[in-house]
């Protein structure tokens, strides 16, 4: 618990009443810094946090706040390790509480079962409306103020590990009145960027996307079907 | 009816997909499946405020066919997930409308994601008239154990591929909400590929 300690966590992201709470020293300086949103992104998931999910530290299912949802919504992209965070709480009711610099997580940990939190994010502020929100972009290397053993949970951790296997990855956060968590979530994937679902052939603009090609027969299967227009799709990573 | 069963269903998705693109398919699929299905199911009532619910949707039955009345769209519903490129998978089949399975069902959380071409390389697609859906019209979905569930249009929004919101298209939701999901605006012919997407979203009504 000391000055050192404390200035490490002012250089962290957030609002971190919580951060008093910490434990122990966090280890390295390094710690993840908030950027800008990338022009790209390489995975997205979302989760789905509800109280009923909730497990505490021992493995035992610990409800959460009763009616409280959140909607968690994270793009990746690994190659930069960056993540951007859209996080919006209904029904939770702050103080925000937990042992690391903030109260909001993405846990390394499969569904029930409990597991040391990899990134710290800022905790959802009340927009206007009534909702607790939170968005913005972190790049890591990610610290979480949380070192059971003397090495921050967040140390060695890297965003294509969520990539691998987003189900064993859960998100939450943690109250004052439910220490535990007030909800929680398992990463589901879902699509990076805009969907592909027009080739032309109806667009003002003309001909269809082959431009180069084809005068067949009866319709899009067979026009397809005539393989030299074998398109590659552009990779809207976005 | 709000199908309330709790059968857990092999998903059966995947045979049926392979990549495609606005940029035009690689290859044809099969014939279109003849659309049987999709009966739909006159409800009572105005739309009330969305059912919220935070079931799995791996507890509730998947769906299996959508039916547009207005537009006279009706269609068996084909597995969609993430490509290996991070992006969403669409239909092979210009004809096929495809859900985004690891998303929401109805009857669960949120958002059930339908996916259908606007076009394909020569003409008008299953989606092309989805702009023309407007706020009270329905959608209908049937699912696996034979219930069906309707849908209100609350409204159609035009995004920027390249800004898409994910998390307002895709993101978790505790309403059962339904989004239907398309190309729009400037064909870009070197990209082969449409500038935006068309998103309609569709409360839980029936």
């Amino acid at each position: 618990m000391s000055r050192t300690r404390t200035a490490l966590l002012r250089t962290a992201v957030v609002t971190g009443a919580a951060g008093a709470l910490a434990l122990t020293a966090v280890g390295p300086a390094a710690a993840e810094t908030e950027v800008p949103e990338p022009a790209t992104f390489t995975s997205a998931f979302t989760a789905m946090a509800t109280p009923d999910m909730v497990i505490n530290n021992d493995g035992v299912p610990t409800p959460g706040e009763p009616g409280a949802s959140g909607t968690f919504t994270y793009r990746i992209n690994s190659d930069t390790e960056v993540i951007c965070y859209d996080i919006r709480l209904t029904g939770v009711t702050p103080p925000y509480q937990s042992p690391a610099k903030t109260a909001t997580h993405i846990h390394q940990g499969d569904a029930g079962q409990a597991g040391p939190p990899r990134i710290a994010f800022p905790n959802p502020e009340d927009d206007g409306s009534g909702a607790l929100v939170s968005s913005g972009c972190l790049q890591g290397p990610f610290t979480t103020g949380v070192a059971p053993e003397g090495t921050d949970t967040g140390q060695g951790f890297t965003l294509d590990q969520i990539e691998a296997d987003p189900s064993a990855f859960f998100t939450d956060t943690h109250t004052a009145a439910f220490a535990a968590g007030a909800v929680r979530g398992q990463l589901v994937a879902i699509p990076v960027g805009g969907v592909e679902t027009g080739a032309g052939g109806a667009s003002s603009t003309g001909e269809g996307s082959t431009g180069t090609v084809v005068g067949v027969v009866g319709g899009a299967a067979l026009l397809a079907g005539a393989g030299t227009v074998a398109l590659r799709r552009r990779a809207p990573q976005r | 009816m709000r199908s309330r069963g709790f059968r857990r269903l092999a998903l059966a998705a995947g045979a049926a997909l392979a990549l495609s693109a606005c940029g035009g398919a690689a290859e044809p699929a099969a014939a279109p499946v003849p659309a049987p299905a999709a009966t739909p199911a006159p409800t009572t009532g105005a739309p009330v405020a969305p059912p919220t619910s935070s079931l799995d949707p791996a507890a509730v039955p998947e769906p299996t066919a959508v039916s547009i009345p207005a537009l006279g769209v009706r269609q068996d519903l084909i597995g969609l997930g993430v490509a290996g490129d991070g992006t969403a998978e669409v239909p092979t089949d210009f004809a096929d409308v495809g859900w985004f399975t690891p998303g929401g069902r109805p009857g669960a959380r949120g958002p059930t994601v339908l996916l259908g071409h606007v076009d394909s390389t020569a003409g008008p697609a299953v989606f092309y008239d989805l702009r023309d859906l407007a706020p009270g019209d329905t959608v209908v979905l049937t699912v696996a154990d034979g219930s069906t569930a309707t849908y209100t249009v609350t409204g159609t929004e035009q995004v920027a591929k390249d800004t898409f919101p994910t998390a307002a298209v895709f993101g978790a939701t505790a309403e059962d909400v339904l989004r239907l999901i398309t190309c729009t605006g400037a064909f870009d012919a070197g990209a082969r590929s449409y500038t935006d997407n068309l998103v309609v979203t569709a409360v839980r009504s029936g």
